[in-house]
């Protein structure tokens, strides 16, 4: 049995040395000499290798339980972070909304099991894809600051989960949801839903009109504004399929955890920030891609797998996760910027 | 001569907000029956304390262009830190706590001045690293502090309605306020705010300041978690988004732009003092929890609204059609 980190590393590795073509480095019309080796790639190569060695070497590491329990873990943060992609790509930096609005999504969820799962998770897409839409209108056609409206938003949704549920817990009527539990060939559902988010959002950002122009609107908004592009609507419709997103996190969380509370979404926001952006998504906007943030994700939880089984406390994982994501951020900006400064 | 005073916004709206929130905090007894005294002023004195560092120091970065995210972790680490070093000497707990925060706060200033980093993702990164940090130095868990003498200390009443918290910091407000307005430190955190490009060619050295600029953040924080820490008499390892949600408002409500380039620390002050009063307003007419969030969420959002570029585009091509329309004709382009 070949072991199951081999692919996951070398997607992790295309993820950060990424995006080839439009960066590599190569002598530029001024005659200015590039950086060599490209600090992303050293980069990634200082921070894999012994990533790489302390996997390998870490007991029960190589098991094929274990490689179920890093898709598992995965899912949740990384189909939410796959949505936060297409926002940080349209420009908007980051949406510090996303732990209540799937907190939100899990009690409507649950609150209308007794409808069936279909209605149910209908209902949870709209309620997610209408809270998170509406925060993008307004940063796409006002341009408010998506930050500071985010944390105003969050915050309002957080109030409203506490005053809908009384502070307590939502159980559900029925367990129709149970289905979303299960597991398929020896993967949980939400694994397979990460995969075909993933691959939507890639078809969405690739092959579509939509898809290039969030591309082109987070790259330089004013010059997109100006050549006519609908930055309004395409800002909009990103922030939509983020809100879908958060909806099918929610939903999954919701199933998994049989019951909604106020503090459901939990650290969501931050991982899901930190997943796109170890991925190596800029967070100016107009870089990054869905495959990239999937990859984020993947080493995000192979290292809080392998500092978890060599049992380090869970400070240290968030601990890492920090300085992984300061040290991506800071290479993705010398990458983006060289020659430039 | 007042009005145009007034008439900029870094004026108006911390001046306008305050007496706003002042005006209500005195009518409060109208729907809580019960008559104001003292101790509510010393109990908004206290709230003041509790957030009027973290604002200062997200203030101060948001004049200059930049939001440091990481002022909550600092701010929780500080409190750690203070608490797990200061048992048996609390000077020492602070200026360890102080000491950390600085260097956190130099060694982001340095990488976002040196490198040109944005600096959003940098202290996300940081905020996230910290947390990760104080979690790992707590075990997880809230940390108490045994030094009861220190506790009494920091919140004992001076002159009614001070105490030792609220005085330090309304002190740093002072200073600050006197530092920035007498030198051209001030002047030159707005021009860096305004046009960072701009500011450099005129011969302002922006990375120093950002350097400077990150380090005071830092150790505000610090310094603000540590007194908290010590009022609490312990420490948690993770405060949440919260404490920063209200700094936010307070240096919204105090005059500074989102966009960088305005705000002065007495205007901060303001901002400070009115989200003070506010949450003593909602203490003292006993509001659910939930509607104090939905009242700061519901100004935050106003606030962002309002400051919106976008909106303002297309309040100005409103009326640029108004007065338009009465000619009925399209009017020659030059």
């Amino acid at each position: 049995m070949t072991p199951a980190d081999d692919p996951r590393h070398s997607a992790a590795t295309t993820a950060i040395a990424g995006s080839p073509g439009l960066t590599d480095p190569k002598p530029s019309a001024t005659g200015r000499v590039p950086r060599r080796p490209g600090p992303l790639t050293a980069a990634s190569a200082v921070l894999l290798l012994p990533l790489a060695v302390l996997a390998v070497t870490t007991d029960r590491f190589l098991t094929l339980d274990n490689a179920r329990a890093i898709l598992a873990s995965a899912a949740f943060v990384g189909i939410t972070a796959i949505g936060a992609t297409l926002v940080m790509i349209v420009g908007s930096a980051v949406s510090l909304a996303a732990s209540q609005t799937a907190t939100v999504v899990a009690m409507v969820f649950l609150a209308t099991q007794q409808l069936g799962l279909l209605p149910a998770v209908l209902l949870a897409l709209v309620c997610g894809v209408v809270l998170t839409a509406a925060q993008g209108a307004v940063v796409g056609y006002w341009d408010a600051n998506p930050i500071v409206l985010t944390i105003a938003a969050g915050f309002a949704v957080g109030a409203a989960a506490t005053w809908f549920s009384g502070g307590t817990p939502v159980y559900p009527a029925s367990n129709a949801f149970a289905v979303l539990n299960r597991t398929l060939l020896g993967l949980p559902v939400s694994v397979y839903a990460l995969l075909a988010v993933t691959a939507l959002a890639h078809w969405l950002l690739r092959r579509t009109t939509a898809g290039r122009q969030m591309y082109l609107v987070g790259e330089n908004r004013a010059a997109a504004r100006a050549a006519g592009l609908p930055v309004g609507r395409v800002t909009v419709l990103a922030w939509a399929f983020f809100g879908g997103c958060i909806a099918v996190a929610g939903i999954f969380l919701a199933s998994f955890n049989t019951a909604a509370t106020v503090t459901l979404g939990g650290t969501l926001t931050l991982d899901a920030i930190a997943a796109v952006l170890v991925g190596g998504t800029a967070i100016a906007g107009g870089r990054g891609s869905a495959l990239q943030t999937l990859g984020g994700a993947l080493l995000i939880s192979v290292i809080s797998d392998v500092l978890l089984l060599r049992g380090y406390s869970t400070g240290m994982q968030i601990l890492v996760k920090g300085l992984l994501v300061l040290a991506v951020v800071i290479a993705v900006h010398l990458r983006t910027t060289r020659g430039w400064r | 001569m007042s009005r145009a005073w007034l008439a900029r916004p870094e004026r108006l709206m911390p001046v306008v907000s305050l007496a706003v929130v002042l005006a209500s905090f005195l009518a409060s007894p109208m729907v809580s029956g019960r008559q104001l005294e003292l101790f509510d002023a010393y109990n908004a004195l206290q709230g003041f304390a509790h957030l009027g560092l973290l604002a200062l120091a997200i203030g101060i970065t948001m004049i200059a262009g930049e939001f440091d995210l990481s002022v909550v972790g600092t701010y929780a680490l500080g409190g750690m830190i203070a608490v797990s070093t200061g048992a048996t000497s609390p000077v020492a707990g602070v200026l360890a706590a102080v000491a950390v925060g600085a260097a956190i706060g130099a060694a982001q200033g340095g990488l976002i001045a040196g490198l040109r980093i944005p600096s959003m993702p940098v202290t996300l990164a940081t905020y996230i690293a910290l947390l990760g940090l104080t979690n790992v130095l707590s075990g997880g868990l809230s940390v108490t502090y045994p030094n009861s003498d220190a506790t009494l200390w920091v919140d004992q009443t001076i002159a009614g309605i001070f105490s030792p918290r609220s005085l330090v910091t309304l002190g740093a407000f002072l200073a600050l306020a006197l530092l920035l307005g007498c030198t051209r430190l001030g002047r030159e955190l707005r021009a860096i705010g305004g046009d960072r490009r701009a500011s450099r060619v005129t011969g302002v050295r922006v990375d120093r300041r950002l350097v400077g600029l990150f380090t005071l953040s830092g150790t505000l924080a610090a310094l603000g978690g540590a007194l908290l820490a010590y009022s609490y008499a312990s420490a948690n390892p993770d405060p949440g988004l919260q404490p920063l949600i209200l700094a936010a408002v307070a240096a919204l409500l105090g005059g500074v732009s989102l966009a960088g380039g305005r705000g002065a620390p007495l205007g901060l002050l303001a901002g400070a003092l009115s989200v003070a009063l506010l949450a003593q307003i909602v203490v003292t007419t006993a509001l659910p929890d939930y509607s104090t969030q939905l009242l700061y969420a519901a100004l935050l959002a106003v606030i962002v609204a309002i400051e919106s570029p976008g909106l303002h585009r297309s309040i100005d091509r409103i009326r640029a059609r108004r007065a338009d329309s009465p000619r009925r004709y399209p009017c020659p382009k030059p």
